[in-house]
């Protein structure tokens, strides 16, 4: 019986397809106006490159294997870093907000943290562990770490008593309480706060990567301007997007979407 | 053979800002039977709440007892479910799971608990709605769904916190018949809170009147079951038994 | 017990009368931890120095007049930045927001240069507009531009078509409706982006003043980086986070609990 509402729309690959090429068209007629405007108005290489000269630097550090050296060294960095901030960010946010009491007390605390996360650690964190892996993992490490505590606290300290009374009387332990009913319930605020934290790493890592090391994508761009290579400029500048963008839309939203809104918890961009 | 007694309840809540005690039950004594129904009624700010989460044990009580099967309570319970006027459904789970959560607790395997919570939502209708998540539910269904979800734990007692008090008035009469004849058919022991004198004397076999954290009086109700509101509406006794009652609150 | 519940009682009425303290109380123990921290010896002083020192390089720099110089010139370029970044995106996402082809053709466009991000923008406008002002407004306003105009956007699109109606059938104009209706109606999606803009922004601001700058906040700790002087930088990461606590904490997000609350829209 479910079935019968579905089967009015399009099927799920279809949709999705038309709503990638409803996607990319307009990204695609950007390229076409950049690809007509360059030799229209001639504009100097060094100011601004032509398609062709990007494409061609594509295709140089695709061949010579640095641009997947680059993104793989950025890409472990905010993995890693992101991974140990939530590994760590989660149980204690809701160690804290377990108790009205400690957490009403904390919060300011962990406010003021999460507002300094990322960037403005860079300093410190390559004065403590010198220039490279050890400064920017930290970096990546704090941004997602403090935003993610921040927002576990709020989340689990908003869940409703009754629901944590509910989930007592019919039966559920300190485990069950923890896993049944705190951590889903804390969960918006925990995809939030990834989100957030990650959009505050990523940045923190290119800026890192253009201060604080010789591999990466922020990398890859200083020293292209060295050198006036407007090209690997921009072509750096679209992986950088296109990351993002893939990792914001592939997997950030859609989590947020497939749980949250079902839920009707919270609606959000 | 009595299952709840409550012997000179008390409690008295701590008031962090005032940063002085007071007190919300001062001295409330009932006994509620094995299978009985008990309805609660009073003014606004008179205790109910504040008993209730008692009983359910989400409070500690100041003084006196809570005995069930003459032991002591300690804590929340599964041996006493609770229907909450928020609806209190979790909104991370489908029906199916909410009402399947009382089992899961119980170690009852997945299949089976499934079996269970199917075969409940059916007694409350609502089989069609297994696979949705609450918010997609309307108000009355998602009540449904918390009424069946205390049952399906097999409570001894039933604690129910105006429950339908949030519901549209045509909602709350179907609601009010099927939890008599679900009742009926399974026999709890049901302490039921209400601000809505009609629905306390339609529901109960007796009504508790409490008044400023003190029981007032209490009423029985000897109405024929099945009760239906079509019947009742004209019923010279439920008429007589709900404006005593009223007449007891307005003046407590 | 007693003497927990009473401390308690007693953190809760003060608090309640003087909400401040409630942002500063538990920083107490932080700073108590690292003073304990410094004492201890665990870390050499060049590399973690105690509290006291930070307040001595506190008025050293202030008596000096570099902090308060270095603090106006990172407050008055954010302030541009951001006013600019919402001179451009509330009319824009108004634009794209009252026309559903707009917004087909333009999300694209915007998300992917939103998720470019500001600080990688930085080495072509260095070739660009050289080390200077210029670039430094430009990837302020870039970075607050964005949030302010997506979430403008959705501001005016979740406003209910019947209140648009409602406002047309007594008789205002469709630029009255713009400005009677549709402008409030998004006003707390419009802050919400301008938090998150400036959130945002002022990140990038501290990223730029420490890659290219020659004075700034950030300049200050980057430049104390170089020469190996902690204090300084910690002043200014606590100097930072004071700053945008009291302008998020104190400022921004009441306004928006203020317009999303009262008028019952759900936001964030
Ligand atoms: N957590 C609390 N702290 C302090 N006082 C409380 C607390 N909870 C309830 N009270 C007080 O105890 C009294 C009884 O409250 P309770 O909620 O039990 O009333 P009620 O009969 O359920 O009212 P209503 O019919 O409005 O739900 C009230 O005066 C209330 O102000
Ligand atoms: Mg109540």
């Amino acid at each position: 019986m479910p079935h019968d509402i579905d089967a009015a729309r399009p099927p799920r690959w279809l949709a999705s397809a038309g709503g990638a090429a409803m996607f990319v068209a307009p990204l695609l007629a950007l390229v076409l106006i950049w690809a007509i405007a360059v030799p229209l108005f001639g504009i100097n290489p060094r100011v601004f490159p032509s398609v062709a000269a990007v494409g061609g630097a594509a295709m140089e550090s695709i061949r010579d294997g640095t641009l997947i050296e680059h993104i793989g060294a950025s890409l472990l960095r905010v993995g890693l870093g992101t991974l140990i901030g939530v590994v760590t960010a989660v149980p204690l946010g809701i160690a804290m907000g377990v108790s009205p009491a400690v957490s009403t007390f904390l919060t300011p605390l962990f406010r003021f943290f999460s507002v300094l996360a990322g960037i403005a650690w860079i300093p410190i964190a390559t004065l403590w562990f010198g220039y490279g892996f050890g400064a920017i993992i930290f970096v990546i490490f704090n941004a997602v770490f403090f935003v993610v505590t921040y927002n576990t606290l709020l989340g689990v300290s908003t869940i409703p008593m009754p629901l944590r009374n509910a989930a007592a009387s019919l039966g559920a332990g300190r485990w069950a309480l923890l896993t049944e009913v705190l951590l889903p319930g804390a969960l918006p605020n925990i995809v939030t706060g990834i989100r957030t934290g990650l959009g505050f790493a990523w940045r923190g890592l290119i800026a890192a990567e253009m201060i604080a090391t010789n591999v990466g994508l922020g990398y890859m761009l200083f020293v292209a301007r060295d050198f006036y290579r407007t090209e690997v400029i921009i072509l750096g500048m679209i992986v950088i997007g296109a990351i993002w963008l893939l990792i914001d839309r592939l997997l950030l939203v859609p989590l947020e979407r497939s749980t949250i809104e079902r839920w009707g918890m919270v609606r959000r961009a | 053979m009595k299952t709840l007694e409550l012997r000179n309840l008390k409690k008295t809540y701590f008031d962090p800002y005032a940063g002085s005690h007071v007190t919300a039950v001062h001295d409330v004594s009932l006994e509620v039977q094995q299978g009985d129904f008990v309805s609660v009624v009073g003014p606004s700010g008179c205790g109910k709440t504040t008993i209730l989460n008692m009983v359910a044990g989400f409070i500690p009580h100041s003084g006196g007892e809570i005995l069930l099967n003459g032991k002591a309570i300690n804590g929340p319970g599964p041996e006493r479910g609770v229907v909450f006027q928020s609806f209190a459904l979790f909104p991370w789970k489908t029906v199916l799971d909410n009402v399947g959560f009382g089992p899961k607790m119980r170690g009852v395997p997945k299949a089976e608990r499934d079996r269970i919570a199917h075969e409940y939502l059916a007694l409350a209708g609502l089989s069609h709605a297994a696979s949705r998540y609450p918010n997609e539910l309307s108000g009355g269904m998602q009540q449904r769904v918390g009424v069946v979800r205390a049952l399906a734990n097999h409570p001894e007692v039933l604690l129910m916190d105006e429950p339908f008090a949030s519901v549209d008035a045509q909602t709350r009469m179907t609601l009010q018949e099927e939890l008599t004849r679900i009742w009926q058919e399974r026999r709890p022991t049901v302490i039921f809170i209400t601000h809505d004198v009609a629905e306390a004397v339609f529901l109960a076999n007796r009504v508790v009147v409490l008044s400023k954290g003190r029981v007032l009086d209490q009423i029985e109700v000897a109405l024929p079951r099945p009760r239906v509101w079509d019947d009742l509406i004209e019923d010279e006794t439920f008429k007589r038994l709900s404006a005593q009652v009223l007449h007891m609150v307005r003046s407590a | 017990m007693n003497i927990l519940l009473r401390s308690w009682s007693a953190y809760t009425r003060a608090t309640a009368r003087w909400p401040g303290l409630a942002a500063l109380v538990p920083f107490i123990p932080v700073i108590a931890l690292w003073v304990a921290v410094t004492e201890s010896g665990m870390f050499p002083r060049a590399f973690l120095p105690g509290p006291v020192e930070v307040v001595k390089a506190f008025f050293s720099l202030t008596y000096r007049g570099i902090l308060p110089d270095y603090l106006q010139d990172s407050l008055v370029r954010l302030f541009t930045g951001a006013a600019l970044g919402m001179a451009i995106g509330i009319p824009l996402g108004i634009l794209i927001g009252t026309s559903k082809w707009a917004h087909r053709v333009s999300w694209p466009i915007l998300l992917f240069f939103q998720a470019i991000g500001d600080i990688a923008w930085l080495p072509i406008l260095l070739i660009w507009f050289g080390f200077g002002l210029t670039t430094m407004t430009f990837v302020i306003v870039y970075t607050v531009l964005f949030p302010v105009v997506l979430n403008t956007v959705l501001g005016v699109e979740s406003v209910p078509r019947d209140l648009a109606r409602a406002a047309r059938s007594l008789g205002a104009s469709p630029a009255r409706v713009l400005w009677e209706v549709t402008l409030p109606g998004a006003l707390p999606n419009i802050i919400t982006g301008l938090r998150n803009g400036l959130g945002y922004g002022w990140r990038a601001l501290i990223a730029v003043e420490m890659i290219v700058g020659t004075s700034g906040i950030g300049f200050m700790m980057f430049d104390a980086r170089r020469s190996g002087s902690v204090v300084e930088i910690l002043l200014g990461m606590i100097i930072l986070g004071l700053l945008w606590y009291i302008v998020d904490a104190w400022i921004l997000a009441p306004i928006e609990r203020a317009t999303g609350q009262r008028w019952g829209l759900v936001t964030s």
